[in-house]
């Protein structure tokens, strides 16, 4: 302190706040109100899928996707927390009122999808999780990080960015687990069509955050912002 | 999805055998000598896991592949835990939702624990299914009540995990094994946090409900008592492995609960030598 070195009145400290390759910006799509109604439906999903693959583990027969539900499952009680996490911040002092299906066709999607048990019904389970839901929430969350405000909404990028990356590898190993059990026309039929029903009752929702979760469908609620 | 899962509908490839606590017992390999005459190096004269023995190759892989099915039991379930029940307050069969994240969490660290074993069994010469599989930890694992489910499973049977891991822990240093020690230390890191988490919640969600924590104690100490494997665990020479107080206490346990059990262990080894000494005397008296 007492030693600090004499700097001249031609060296100037002054720099402007943004440097010159930080190309952040103020505008964004969303609203303090509409960012909280989309990690509401975010949390409430990331729930039913977690507690979905934690109530597989036992009823699936193969030990290597055992272990990998296992696993995922705690990828998305992670996710769910960060969300839950994120709600008072947003102003949401009570998340569970947030905590809800973007709709009625969601929570049907997800009562479908959790419909099979049967232990040599493994390709369904995985289908569901895999071919249909996780690329969904792969869509909402990119479709949500590009298009919120860079500043204001720092921390929910921040999330989403970490989440993305649970959401590639979970993706990557459920479609390998995926592969190497569907090795037969049977097998190959079975996927489709539990896919196809799935698929169906997904575009009913629109997605995680329904018609407008990649920002393609109808305006549901107060989007807005700067 | 069914709200609850029975522990005969447990989903396994075909190289597993199941069996239970009943069959378990009437095996005459598990059987306790109750004259202690056999020579040093007999199994008989110490029930310790140790290097020396003249079976302890059978014995470790044996208990490997125990650890190995146990750790995919404890797997399914916290997994049916962080399904089964709904989220709320943890009255009225709900959970609260800070409860199902551990409970995922858990299922994470058991699915490591099942890669873990696995590759040790693999190490150690042992294939899948070589041993038979006893299911009671999944039954422990059943109960209507998620206070109870982590009293038996997270309180009893990881506690018991806790043993045994410090067990084995000691084996694979007296053995020379670095791979095995290894292995089980950091298995038992996660099944401090395990017991402490049950340890933590119990206390918790029956805060203000005593009838339902005495309940789940008096379950905890059923448990205990049929996982104490009549004296397997304790004290005495005679047992296989020993109560690791420490890491007990790190997990939550009181003083005098760690004293509960040893007593319950000591009483589980005397009540079981009473009974083969009374078969003994019968099928004597019969001959």
């Amino acid at each position: 302190m007492g030693n600090a070195p004499v700097r001249s009145d031609t060296e100037s400290t002054a720099r402007a706040p943004f440097a010159p390759w930080d190309r952040r910006d103020i505008p964004g799509s969303f609203s303090v109100e509409e960012t909280a109604r989309r990690v509401g439906n975010y949390k409430w999903t990331e729930m039913k899928l977690f507690e979905a693959l934690g109530g597989w583990v036992a009823t699936v027969p193969e030990l290597d996707v055992k272990m990998r539900l296992g696993t995922h499952c705690y990828h998305h009680a992670w996710h769910a927390d960060l969300w839950h996490k994120r709600l008072p911040e947003l102003r949401e002092m009570k998340p569970e009122r947030l905590t809800v299906p973007a709709n009625e066709a969601m929570e049907r999607f997800i009562e479908a999808m959790t419909e099979p048990e049967a232990p040599e019904l493994t390709i369904e389970k995985l289908v569901g999780v895999y071919r249909v839901l996780i690329p969904r929430f792969i869509a909402a969350y990119t479709y949500h990080r590009n298009n919120t405000s860079e500043i204001t909404d720092a921390p929910t990028i921040r999330s989403i960015n970490f989440i993305l990356q649970d959401e590639f590898d979970d993706w990557r190993d459920g479609e390998m687990l995926l592969q190497s059990l569907i090795t037969t026309p049977e097998h190959v039929r079975r996927a489709a069509e539990q896919q196809a029903t799935l698929e169906a009752i997904m575009v009913e929702a629109g997605g995680i955050t329904g018609a407008d979760s990649i920002g393609t469908g109808v305006t549901t609620t107060t989007e807005g912002g700067v | 999805m069914r709200q609850f899962f029975p522990v005969e509908d447990l989903a396994r490839d075909e190289r597993f055998v199941q069996t239970n606590m009943a069959e378990r017992m009437k095996d005459g390999r598990t059987a306790i000598d109750v004259e202690k005459t056999s020579s040093a190096k007999s199994r008989g004269a110490s029930k310790r896991l140790t290097p020396d023995r003249h079976d302890a190759s059978d014995a470790a892989r044996g208990l490997m592949h125990g650890i190995m099915v146990g750790e995919i039991q404890a797997l399914e379930g916290a997994g049916r835990t962080a399904h089964d029940f709904a989220t709320g307050d943890g009255t009225n069969d709900t959970v609260p939702f800070e409860l199902k994240l551990d409970m995922a969490r858990q299922a994470w660290d058991e699915a490591r624990h099942v890669e873990i074993s696995a590759k040790l069994s693999d190490w150690m010469g042992t294939e899948l299914g070589e041993f038979a599989e006893n299911t009671v930890l999944f039954e422990a694992a059943c109960s209507n009540d998620p206070i109870l489910r982590l009293a038996g499973v997270n309180r009893a049977l990881e506690g018991l995990a806790i043993d045994v891991f410090t067990q084995m822990k000691e084996f694979g240093d007296i053995a020379g094994d670095p791979y095995l020690e290894f292995c089980e230390d950091w298995m038992l890191a996660d099944e401090v946090t395990h017991v402490k988490m049950g340890s933590d919640w119990l206390r918790k969600v029956t805060a203000n409900d005593p009838d339902r924590r005495t309940k789940a104690l008096e379950f905890q100490q059923v448990v205990d008592k049929l996982f104490s494997f009549g004296g397997a665990r304790g004290e005495s020479e005679e047992s296989s492995f020993s109560l690791a107080k420490r890491f007990r206490e790190l997990a939550g346990f009181t003083d005098d609960e760690v004293d509960t059990i040893s007593q319950m262990d000591h009483e589980a080894l005397e009540e079981r030598k009473e009974a083969v000494r009374k078969y003994r005397e019968r099928v004597g008296a019969d001959a």
